[in-house]
């Protein structure tokens, strides 16, 4: 559908009469002509008033040019077509075939899934956030357009914001189940250590800890290098031991996706604060970087002799826990009065504007060619 | 307007022509026109020897008697013709064709007056140019050879057309110098009765009389389309008229109007010619000097 988005430019219109008056001008005005055999003129009739205009194709081009302009400026968009069919999404891990079977022929069951594929395909395997994707399609559909969801008895997929939709939303729970999130402890980290060689006294501390974390029937997760040794993959947590800068290598490693816990002494800029007594963590590229606030002995850091110190070290090193995103699917039926979206409409301005230059290409080709007459 | 007042191509066609007069008589020594009377010049000019058709007369004998030899006398030849060129310098002159601005009457009437001189040059006639303006008459008196055409292209270059045409009584000095059956050449657009009669009175008067008539593109074709306000230029009398309404009727009007002028010119016994703007300048010239009439 076409539509305006300023359509205060369509008054440009009115320099439609110039071209027309350029062209007119010539046949009103009745031209001054020094004429001698004046006596031989008859005196009877008048200058016939009709509207007559030179050149036509000049003045349609020069005309359609002109509107062209105005509807430029206007700004016309392409907007969809509002179409006000219902929509059925289901949460994949819902059984469909009830509601396939429930749904009236103008409804299509598609898939909560990014894209939201049909239902006829078979429904994404990873879990999805539902939550986002279901504000993803309410800005989407047009605001009559009905939307019922059939959701699994438990609801996985949420965030912290509670849902609010623009629309009054048919919120069926179905049966199914959505597929759910991995959980449990998350498996210890393993440690590698690079050390400079007046450190390796702190190292027997790192060590126990990694013993301490050890399952009977996993391998030890500790290893220990000096400094030239090259950097263990992004799935083990570097200890980097060594005063002064960290080297540009270490740094990248981090930044794309590793976890690294430095000395006390090593040069960094400010960090953050977060993290604990332990150790100050900051973000660095993808990855976390982690400074020790004391030296790896007991003297200064007194809580490497206490018993919990492998717990606290682990805690330290891992990843913070995601927040609870699973509830029953009635308790978290969505609101209503949640903003509503304009829908963001294609504009034609770009295709407009070429239009335009090609035509006034034409219109100079056809107004300076080498077979015209003098005249406007 | 261009410095030389004869277009290249019709220079060379003029070789072929040479001003004619019925009237004129040879009692005024030997011409380039048919005249009865024969006989040496008045004035003695040079010696030459003898060729083959000279009459025998004209050998000098006592010179053949001094030195055995035949020589011819030969004596300046005194043309008996008297060219006027008369130049209509109203302000009507100063129209020119739409379609070509730079000529105008005006225009044409220097350069057929240009080419009337180089006639007269050539075969040794005096000429003269009268321009005929409303401020009075403007004269260069009859004389012959090329400072004398020089004199008459400064007066020509300096000619321009303005005023209507003049009263009879400042045609005064035009009867004292314009001598019986001298040759006068009229060139206007003999729209203005005044025009007319003075070329009637001037054949009337035994001068061997000749008009060209003027006319542009505009005034044969009428090519006007659309509304024009037409203005004459010498009583500012305007007319508002739609050219394509007006055309059929001012053709046949001014065709009407043509062959009455040329019925009077004929009945005067006045040589015409008809010029219109688009055409070559000689064509006039041809027209009237291609044949011989005498």
């Amino acid at each position: 559908m076409l539509a305006l988005l300023l359509p205060v430019g369509l008054f440009a219109l009115a320099a439609l009469a110039l071209p027309a008056l350029i062209h007119l001008a010539r046949r009103s005005e009745d031209r001054r002509t020094d004429f001698a055999a004046l006596r031989w003129l008859s005196e009877k009739p008048k200058p016939r008033q009709r509207l007559r205009f030179d050149e036509w194709p000049l003045l349609l081009l020069r005309l359609l040019l002109l509107a062209l302009v105005a509807l430029w400026l206007a700004r016309p968009a392409l907007r969809d077509e509002a179409d006000a069919r219902s929509w059925i999404v289901a949460v994949p891990g819902v059984d469909i075939a009830e509601a396939r079977d429930a749904a009236s022929d103008d409804a299509e069951i598609r898939w909560l899934a990014p894209d939201f594929p049909a239902a006829d395909r078979p429904a994404p395997a990873a879990p999805q956030p539902v939550a986002s994707l279901l504000r993803e399609l309410d800005a989407q559909l047009p605001a009559g357009a009905a939307l019922t969801v059939l959701l699994p008895e438990r609801l996985s997929g949420l965030d912290g914001e509670r849902l609010r939709l623009a629309r009054q939303v048919d919120w069926q729970v179905a049966p199914g189940a959505m597929a759910a999130p991995r959980r449990g402890l998350p498996p210890p980290p393993v440690l590698a250590v690079r050390h400079a060689p007046d450190q390796a006294a702190s190292l027997r501390y790192l060590r126990a800890a990694a013993v301490a974390w050890q399952s009977p029937d996993q391998p030890l997760g500790y290893s220990a290098a000096g400094l030239d040794a090259p950097l263990p993959d992004r799935r083990s947590v570097l200890v980097w031991l060594a005063p002064g800068r960290l080297p540009a290598a270490v740094t990248d490693w981090i930044e794309r996706g590793g976890t690294a816990l430095v000395g006390a002494d090593t040069d960094l800029e400010a960090a953050d604060g977060a993290g604990g007594a332990l150790a100050e963590e900051r973000v660095l590229g993808r990855g976390r970087l982690l400074r020790l606030t004391a030296p790896l002995t007991p003297a200064a850091m007194p809580q490497l002799l206490e018993p919990d110190f492998p717990r606290q070290l682990q805690a330290v090193l891992a990843v913070p826990a995601a927040p609870p995103s699973s509830a029953r699917a009635v308790d978290v039926a969505p609101l209503a009065g949640g903003a509503s979206y304009p829908r963001a409409a294609r504009e034609l301005q770009p295709w407009l504007a070429l239009l335009i230059a090609a035509l006034l290409f034409v219109e100079r080709w056809v107004a300076t060619r080498r077979a015209r007459r003098v005249a406007p | 307007m261009a410095h030389d007042l004869i277009p290249p191509g019709v220079r060379s066609r003029l070789k072929s022509l040479r001003l004619t007069s019925r009237r004129a008589v040879g009692a005024q020594g030997i011409g380039a026109h048919t005249s009865r009377s024969r006989g040496t010049g008045l004035e003695f000019a040079q010696y030459r020897a003898y060729e083959q058709g000279d009459e025998p007369r004209q050998i000098d004998w006592k010179l053949y008697a001094r030195s055995d030899k035949f020589f011819v006398r030969e004596a300046e030849r005194e043309s008996p013709l008297a060219l006027w060129i008369l130049i209509d310098a109203s302000a009507s002159m100063a129209q020119a064709d739409g379609a070509r601005p730079g000529w105008s009457r005006l225009d044409a009437a220097k350069a057929l007056a240009a080419c009337l001189a180089e006639l007269a040059i050539a075969q040794g006639d005096r000429f003269g140019l009268i321009a005929l303006h409303a401020d009075g008459l403007r004269m260069v008196a009859p004389g012959s050879g090329p400072r004398h055409r020089d004199r008459l292209l400064i007066e020509l270059h300096a000619l321009s057309a303005s005023g209507g045409f003049p009263d009879p009584a400042r045609l005064a000095p035009l009867w004292e110098r314009i001598g019986a059956q001298d040759l006068v050449v009229m060139l206007g657009d003999f729209f203005d009765e005044a025009g007319v009669a003075l070329v009637e009175r001037l054949a009337a008067a035994r001068r061997e009389t000749l008009a060209v008539q003027l006319l542009t593109v505009e005034e044969r074709d009428f090519p006007f389309e659309g509304g024009h306000r037409f203005r004459d230029p010498e009583t500012d009398a305007e007319l508002l008229g739609d050219g394509t309404a007006l055309r059929a009727d001012f053709i046949q009007r001014f065709a009407d109007a043509r062959a009455a002028l040329q019925a009077r010119f004929d009945a005067a016994g006045i040589r015409h010619a008809t010029y219109v703007l688009d055409e070559e300048v000689d064509a006039p010239l041809r027209q009237l000097f291609g044949r011989r009439l005498a």
